[in-house]
């Protein structure tokens, strides 16, 4: 996760992809890591499908439901992600709700992610009062949390919970739930700047991010994006090099 | 929690033994507890902010008491004589209104009472203002008055005031000369008293929510950052709300007035009869406004999100039960109202469907995953989150991230506060069972929460068997499900072993949840109340038992209570009472009804 860091200090910009594990078959998510890596993304999600994810809109939650119908699970996503033997350079983060992780053992699940070379961890339905509940495993494990901001995070949480973000902030959008958006309002970059000022790691914008125009809209006021609904959308389809123009637009002008 | 004030300071010392009090109070009327307000003053000066200070008066003139209020300053005022209601309010801080209570006519004029608070004391002695004489609690057992509104005074001490707040549940305790000796206060023994009461407050928590929204290990607030901030808003909103007079007038009175509250506790003579055990009454919410007891919580929570300035409204439904209360109050308060309501529930739920849309609601299909009441509140959660500005979300049930569950549980404790009352009136004392369906949990828990403490009564919440728990198609959460987090909570699911929530199956729309409130799991965890799941085979046949013994078509989910009470009535005796809360009437049901026992009509 270092490497989020020094990025920003030269000046780049990142691009996190997200996907959805076991949408299209468990045997899929080897093919889509080391296509995405070739296409120069900084980081991967990793998305671990939920029967509930109420974070999520319908492309995500779609996707999600044709995984569980393959029967994906947890302890299968991350056995997969062991048994890889090409190799990884950029990190690859787990996204998983809550109930998932819990069933699982909170310890056994650090324990699993380290073994499967998962450098972090985003857990949506894990407000940061809670977060005791899972932090000290993955702290034990030396895997990072995630920490989420919202437009509608208050100036006191705010401070609280870049005190203690490490690797990046997930700075959400918008005011909903994951998808494909039109538009990203003032408010949306106005935000980002304050969370920028005052984070100690880089902060990346996610949620509803799809177009060029949303990242030009806030490139200033970022360290990098996070594309989730396009990219899903975009691998059932078998179409993904349609996506590639938008990596490109974020990561084209980096420092090689 | 009931709160305490200690009254009549008058040395720095034993203000400052009173600062882990809610309240002090300083007499400025004749008595030998008197202080200047200049004393009052200095004394004030040394407690924590969060402290009330009270000013005591007896028919004093308006210039004094404004005087004193600015000068102490003071944050409340307690009136002991003969003051009018002009006077009261022409008084710019809340106002407590004191009565000596000796009979059922004093009580009538405490009920007239305009004040924010009133005092419940023993007759004056010597002065007006206190005697230190105990008083007949049971006096107030049948006033009309909200506990949120009461403080209870006179004859106090460590020794009693335990039993003072369990037969009232005051907002307040009052003590004066019981944290006294030989006339003069006692610093041992005011840290004594407070110690006393907050204690009681933490036994209290056996079956009630900790500040974090924790009931024992379950609940809490596991929702997306996005949703925080409107989950803390509330969580604020109804901590002011719950002890707010006016607020609570209003609720109440919406019950009265709309909902046609009290329900009666009607005694089941045939049905008594019938199964040779227990008496049998039936606790009946199937008379209220719309049908079941969901507009107990309905109205409240609408009250609330005017209050929060909100106008849009976001519910879930399963049976229906749920929509049409809030679609109905929505219509009667002005708000904006969108319901989320499975696909499958729909067509078993048609009739509601069309009152929904009748009372101006909008009705969202939901036709992801099981299509019932889960996906529902998947829905409903997404649409808050995009929507949060400027929506409050209705929930149903017991259930979601604190504060929901708590205040949903106060809403419909209305439920268990009038039976516990009906019941001491027509028996004398309390029942030996009580019975209560539980989807979510929300009429369980009003009916139960009232009874917690009551280690007599037997509590048995009754879960939908579905086709049968050995079965895969059952809603037997409590029986069968395992921890885990699910729409906010952390609670008991039906889940598999990665964690995928399951579908939960009942005939009953209304009991078709893979989850459970997280204050029953609590319950249910440190055994104090039991649940016992009935099949939808023996939940029909209770139908047509209430029906042709009682002239009462329950609804389906109530109807799982009455199966459950007779086989808990076969182990009884005829001294014995038992209640069954009859949380809603047959009218939705009708079609599958119809259906399910055609060849009877
Ligand atoms: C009549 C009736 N009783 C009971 C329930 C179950 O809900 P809860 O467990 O919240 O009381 C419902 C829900 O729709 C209902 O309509």
């Amino acid at each position: 996760m270092k490497r989020l860091q020094t990025l920003k200090d030269d000046g780049g910009k990142a691009f996190v992809a997200y996907i959805m594990a076991g949408d299209g078959g468990l045997d899929r998510l080897r093919d889509q890591v080391e296509y995405l890596q070739g296409t120069g993304v900084t980081a991967i999600e990793i998305g671990i499908p939920f029967s509930d994810p109420v974070a999520d809109g319908p492309v995500i939650e779609e996707a999600g439901n044709r995984a569980l119908n393959e029967g994906v699970t947890l302890d299968k996503v991350l056995l997969e992600m062991k048994s890889w033997d090409f190799e990884l350079k950029i990190p690859l983060i787990v996204m998983t709700y809550l109930n998932p992780v819990l069933r699982y053992g909170a310890e056994r699940f650090a324990e699993s992610c380290r073994d499967a070379g998962v450098s972090a961890v985003i857990i949506p339905d894990l407000p940061f009062e809670h977060q005791q509940l899972v932090a000290p495993y993955l702290k034990q494990a030396e895997i990072t949390l995630i920490q989420l901001v919202t437009l509608t995070t208050t100036e006191n949480r705010l401070h609280d919970i870049l005190d203690a973000a490490e690797g990046f902030v997930y700075a959400v959008t918008v005011t909903g739930i994951t998808g494909v958006r039109d538009e990203l309002t003032e408010e949306v970059k106005e935000f980002m700047k304050t969370v920028r000022s005052k984070s100690p790691v880089p902060v990346y914008a996610g949620f509803g991010i799809s177009k060029t125009e949303h990242i030009d809209l806030l490139r200033d006021d970022v360290d990098g994006f996070i594309v989730g609904s396009a990219i899903v959308k975009a691998f059932h389809d078998n179409k993904i090099e349609d996506i590639e123009p938008l990596i490109d637009a974020v990561t084209h002008s980096n420092p090689v | 929690m009931t709160k305490v004030k200690i009254c009549g300071l008058q040395e720095t010392e034993h203000v400052k033994a009173a600062a882990g009090a809610d309240a002090v109070g300083f007499v400025f009327a004749p008595s030998r507890r008197k202080v200047s307000v200049e004393q009052a003053a200095r004394l004030a000066a040394e407690l924590p902010e969060s402290v009330e200070r009270i000013g005591v008066f007896v028919n004093a003139d308006l210039a004094e008491i404004l005087e004193a209020i600015e000068k102490v300053p003071l944050t409340m005022v307690q009136l002991h004589g003969d003051e009018t209601g002009d006077l009261i309010r022409s008084i710019p801080v809340k106002v407590i209104q004191a009565f000596s209570v000796r009979n059922q006519k004093d009580v009538g004029k405490l009920e007239q009472s305009i004040a924010d608070y009133v005092l419940v004391d023993a007759p004056g002695i010597e002065y007006r203002g206190g005697s230190g004489r105990t008083f007949d609690w049971t006096l107030l057992e049948h006033a009309a008055i909200e506990p949120g509104r009461l403080i209870v005074a006179g004859g106090l001490d460590a020794g009693n005031v335990r039993g003072a707040i369990e037969s009232t549940a005051p907002f307040m305790v009052d003590v004066s000369s019981g944290v006294e000796r030989d006339g003069k206060k006692e610093t041992d023994k005011i840290k004594e008293f407070i110690k006393t009461v907050k204690g009681d407050s933490m036994q209290q928590t056996k079956g009630t929510e900790k500040d974090n929204g924790f009931f024992g290990r379950f609940g809490g607030q596991f929702v997306p950052e996005t949703l925080m901030r409107a989950v803390k808003e509330l969580e604020e909103a109804y901590a002011e709300a719950k002890y707010d007079p006016e607020f609570q007038a209003s609720y109440h009175s919406y019950l009265k007035e709309y909902v046609g509250r009290e329900q009666p506790l009607t005694f089941a003579a045939r049905l008594t009869e019938a199964w040779g055990g227990p008496r049998v009454y039936l606790k009946r919410e199937d008379l209220n406004h719309t049908g079941a007891h969901k507009i107990n919580n309905a109205i409240g929570q609408a009250l609330l999100a005017i209050r929060m300035g909100k106008r849009k409204i976001v519910a879930e439904t399963g049976a229906g039960q749920h929509g049409v209360a809030t679609a109905t109050i929505c219509a009667l308060l002005d708000l904006e109202c969108v319901i989320f309501m499975g696909e499958e529930d729909i067509r078993r739920q048609q009739l509601n469907v069309f009152r929904m849309k009748l009372l101006g609601a909008k009705v969202e299909s939901v036709t992801k995953g099981s299509a019932t009441l889960k996906d529902a509140v998947n829905e409903a959660l997404r649409y808050w989150v995009s929507n949060v500005g400027d929506t409050h979300y209705l929930i149903g049930s017991a259930l979601g991230p604190h504060p929901f569950p708590t205040m949903v549980r106060d809403f419909q404790s209305v439920i268990g506060k009038e039976t516990r009352k009906q019941i001491l009136e027509k028996e004398g004392r309390l029942p030996d069972v009580i019975l209560a369906c539980v989807g979510g949990g929300s009429n369980a828990i009003g009916m139960f929460h009232p009874f917690v403490n009551d280690e007599s009564v037997r509590l048995i919440g009754v879960e939908a068997a579905g086709e049968g728990v050995e079965t895969n198609r059952h809603a037997a959460t409590l029986t069968k499900g395992t921890e885990g987090v699910l729409h906010g909570a952390f609670m008991k699911l039906l889940q598999d072993e990665n964690g995928q929530v399951q579908e939960a199956h009942s005939i009953s729309a209304g009991l078709d949840y893979p989850g459970v409130g997280p204050e029953h799991v609590h319950l249910e965890d440190i055994g104090r109340v039991e649940y016992n799941a009935v099949t939808d085979e023996e939940a029909l046949a209770s139908v047509i038992s209430l029906s042709r013994l009682e002239g009462i078509i329950p609804a389906l989910e109530s109807a799982h209570a009455v199966a459950e009470a007779e086989k808990a009535a076969a182990g009884m005796g005829p001294e014995e009472i038992l209640i069954i809360c009859v949380s809603g009437r047959g009218d939705k049901d009708m079609a599958t009804y119809a259906e399910k026992l055609e060849g009877l009509a």
